[in-house]
Order: C-alpha cells, then structure tokens, then sequence
C-alpha cells in the first residue's frame, strides 16, 4: 500500500484495528474522524462507517469502538511529533498538514486573545483527510484549458463543493502543465514554469519544504504561505508563467490575482461553490467577475467513474459538458 | 603476617569507600548544573528554534557531557520510531534506568519527572513557564547539594579511613 504515512500518527491500538479492515475498505478510506468518547468514524467513498473494537464496521453507534483521553493524547501527541509548541500557528489555524500531504483538522476549545483565536487547548477531535494522488485525473479537463494562440493556458477557475477533488484535480494540472503533458496532439510547447501557493501545504504536500507529491518538474512551491502575499512573492521573486492557487475566497486575493493577470501570468484557481451564476453574489470573487477576470470556469464533480465537469467561458455561456476520462485508477481523496 | 594484611586491605576498603562517597558529595552540584544547563538549551530551542522535542533532546544530548548526555539521548530514542512512546513515558523511561548512574538524588528526580507530564504537550508560552519553574527548583536543590558537599565530602573522606582503623582496632 503506497502513501499510508498516516497510519503512523495513529496510536497502536487504533491501527491494528485499522489494518484489519477488508482491504477494498481500507484503500478506499478518504477521512478517519476520531472524537474523545464517541464512536470512531470512517469516511469512505461518501459513506460513513464507525469502527468496532474487533476491527469490523457497523453502522450502529452505540456498537462501536469509542476512542478515550488517552488515544487522543497520544494521537496529538504523534500527530505534532510530541512538541506541540511547533505547530502554533497551525493551532491556530484549526488544521496541521503531516507528511505526505495528509491534513487532520482539530476540534477543541479555544483560547482567545483580543478576541482573535491565539491557541486550541483541549483537543478532542479530530479528522485525519487521506490525501491521494491521482496522476491522470486532470488529462481530461488540460486539454480544454489550452491557449493555443498563447502557447499557454487560460486562467481558470475551478469550483466545486467541498470532498470533490478539486485539490487532487490542480495538483495534476500543476504536474501536467510543469511536464508539457498537454494530452492533445495540437499541442507542441514544452512544459512552462508553474508556482504554486500552498497555504495549506495541501496541494504540493510539501514537508521541509520538498513536496511529497508529483507536481511536476518545473514547479515552485510556497508552502504554508497566506495565497495573496504568495502571489505577489512568487510573481516579483520566481517569474511563473501559470500560478496555481487553492480556495481563493477572501478580498485580498481577488487583488492579488488581478496583480498576476497584469504581469502577465496565468492562474489556475479553486474555489467552493457549486453554481458559477452565485459567483457575482459572493462579495470577493465577484470582484472577479466584472470585468471578467477567469476565461474559462469549470465545476467539477466526483462520480463512480471518476471526475466529471462542466465549462463555462468568460461571459458564462456553457462551452463543455461531459465527462472526464477517468485516466487514475485510484479514486481521489 | 596474614592479620596484617587482612587489616591493611580493611583499612583500605574503607578508605576507597570514603573516597566514593566523597566524590558523589561532589559530583552531585555539578551533575545539577549540567542538567540546568541543558534544561536552558531547551529552553532556547523550544523559545526560539522550534525546534520538535526528540530533535532538540538529541542535539543538547550531543552537546552535553555524561551522565546528563546519556538521560538526553534516551529520552529522545524512545521518543522516535519504532518505540514512538509520549514524551512523557520517554523521558521517564530514560530517567528510572539511567538515574541510578548518576550521583544526583530523589528530589532532582521528581523535578524531572514533573517535567516530563508537561513536555511538549502545551504552547511555547507554557514551555517555557514549566521549564523555568523545573531550573528554578533544580537552582534550589544544587544550593543544598553544594552545601552539603562543603559539609560532607571532606568528613567522609576522613571517616572513611577512620572507620577503617576502627574496624581493625576492634579485631584485634
């Protein structure tokens, strides 16, 4: 099993009942959500499962494994490497990123100063979000997104709700774009440079600095970066020619990517929402929206066959329709 | 001529034993300081490193001369794969089977371990706060161990030479 470097933040318990899950089950798993004294769920394949004590799944609560203080003690124990100073920022934050790209959000109580969020303390639960990568996903929807006439890409924004695959779907766009995989025979140019903003450390999966995952050869990465500062330090410092950008959604993003469409860089974006017409209604990205700033926008949607997805281009008129050709052979988490 | 031979070796018997005693009266304020010291390179690796525990225990065991070196590296062994234990049962672990090597007594021990149930599990405010107040009780417990040693170290060594010649006068 490849890339199951969250089972090691699990205590040993825990684990030896994860491992004796059926094996379609266990590869499948998108989320482990573990609360202080309730039941141990599962997530997996938009179904929930909780765990029972002899490593089998039911869907009654009352019958299941319920986790207690100390496997939460120790999972956030190994979960911040038992130095739970280091990760302040990511307390504060609501969410830490351990190698392999893997993110746990966490639940607890918190501690105010000046009535912003300055530290979590009693953390009782907790998500750990299975990062999968999926080369492949995104060959059906690149080969649209080209600028033939630029020898690029168009700028494009990716919307989606949440769990759909929008951060596997850009991490694969990164990786073909970087590579030259343009997946259309039209196509000749050779790979551009591509950075990516990783305030999440989601995308790129990056540990140290090194990203863990394939997005490509000739990608940068600013890990764990605010995306509007990230913009405009990739933008002065590293000279890209597509910035790829996860959940924009805040003003000063909307000022930073307008900064980016000045110097002359494409930007592939994501951002949750499910309709492109509500995009006018939410305050920062209508910003976006007039003048028209993305050319091409995309919903996607996971399905049992893999990733579909619709387009729209700059004045909103639909210009695609379909389904992507499931290329991964994994689904995407 | 056998009598005479059995005394010396008393005499000297008691005389190494004195010696030993002496010296662990001695050792003890150091070996005291050797671990506040550490406790303050933590301190500095915690405060403004950030550095992880098992990385930053590691590196002061790196740093520091033995007995302490070896508390440090044990704590920071346990911690890693594949005991991967809490800092808190790494740090006792190294404590309970490495304290007997060392001259430094129960009170220092029990700072220790009460530091352990607060190591890395709380903010870098907080940290520090817990390690400060361990130096703090350590500072106390190296004043009474240097007081003891300038009361001490120099009587045991005498005592140990005159029990000797005390035991002997006995025998014969």
């Amino acid at each position: 099993m490849k890339n199951c470097s969250w089972m090691t933040v699990f205590p040993e318990n825990i684990r030896s009942l994860l491992l004796k899950l059926p094996p379609a089950l266990f590869s499948g798993l998108e989320e482990i959500r573990l609360r202080e004294g309730r039941p141990l769920e599962l997530n997996a394949a938009g179904r929930h499962y909780f765990l029972t004590s002899a490593g089998g799944i039911t869907s009654d609560p009352s019958a299941a494994f319920k986790p207690g203080k100390q496997e939460s003690n120790r999972l956030l124990d190994l979960i911040t490497n038992h130095s739970l100073y280091t990760m302040e920022e990511e307390l504060r934050k609501g969410f830490i990123t351990i190698a392999g790209g893997h993110r746990i959000g966490l639940a607890g109580r918190t501690v105010l100063s000046g009535g912003k969020v300055e530290h979590l303390r009693d953390i009782s639960g907790f998500n750990v979000r299975i990062a999968r990568e999926v080369p492949g996903i995104g060959d059906g929807i690149l080969p649209k997104l080209l600028d033939f006439k630029h020898r690029s890409i168009h700028h494009t924004l990716i919307l989606s709700p949440p769990q759909q695959g929008k951060t596997t779907l850009i991490r694969d766009l990164a990786r073909g774009i970087s590579s030259g995989a343009w997946q259309h025979p039209d196509a000749k140019w050779p790979g551009l440079k591509v950075a990516i903003i990783d305030e999440r450390s989601e995308i790129a999966g990056s540990r140290r600095g090194v990203p863990s995952f394939d997005v490509g050869p000739r990608t940068d990465v600013m890990d764990g970066c605010p995306k509007a500062e990230g913009i405009m330090m990739m933008i002065r410092s590293m000279s890209p020619d597509v910035i790829i950008v996860d959940e924009i959604g805040r003003p000063e993003d909307a000022d930073a990517l307008a900064e980016a469409l000045h110097a002359g860089v494409k930007v592939i974006a994501t951002a949750h929402g499910s309709d492109v017409h509500e995009l006018a209604l939410r305050p920062a990205l209508s910003k976006l929206a007039d003048p028209p700033f993305f050319e091409i926008y995309a919903v996607i949607k996971r399905n049992d066959s893999g990733l579909a997805f619709r387009l729209w281009d700059d004045k909103l008129r639909g210009i695609y329709d379909g389904e992507a050709a499931r290329k991964g052979r994994e689904k995407y988490g | 001529m056998v009598k005479m031979l059995g005394a010396a070796l008393i005499v000297l018997a008691a005389t190494l034993f004195g010696f030993a005693k002496a010296r662990q009266f001695a050792s003890r304020p150091a070996q005291i300081r050797h671990l506040i010291l550490a406790l303050k390179r933590l301190e500095t690796e915690i405060m403004y490193g950030f550095t992880p525990l098992p990385d930053a225990l590691q590196r002061i065991a790196n740093q520091c001369s033995e007995p302490v070196k070896s508390l440090m590296e044990g704590a920071a062994g346990n911690m890693t794969p594949p005991l991967n234990w809490t800092a808190q049962q790494s740090l006792q672990h190294a404590i309970e089977t490495g304290w007997k090597h060392t001259a430094m007594k129960s009170a220092e021990k029990d700072v220790m371990l009460q530091l352990g149930f607060t190591l890395g599990t709380s903010d870098r405010k907080n940290q520090i706060g817990h390690i400060a107040t361990a130096i703090r009780q350590l500072e106390s417990e190296e004043q009474a161990a240097r007081e003891e040693q300038a009361r001490y170290e120099k009587m045991s060594r005498s005592l140990g030479l005159l029990g000797g010649a005390f035991i002997v006068i006995l025998l014969y």
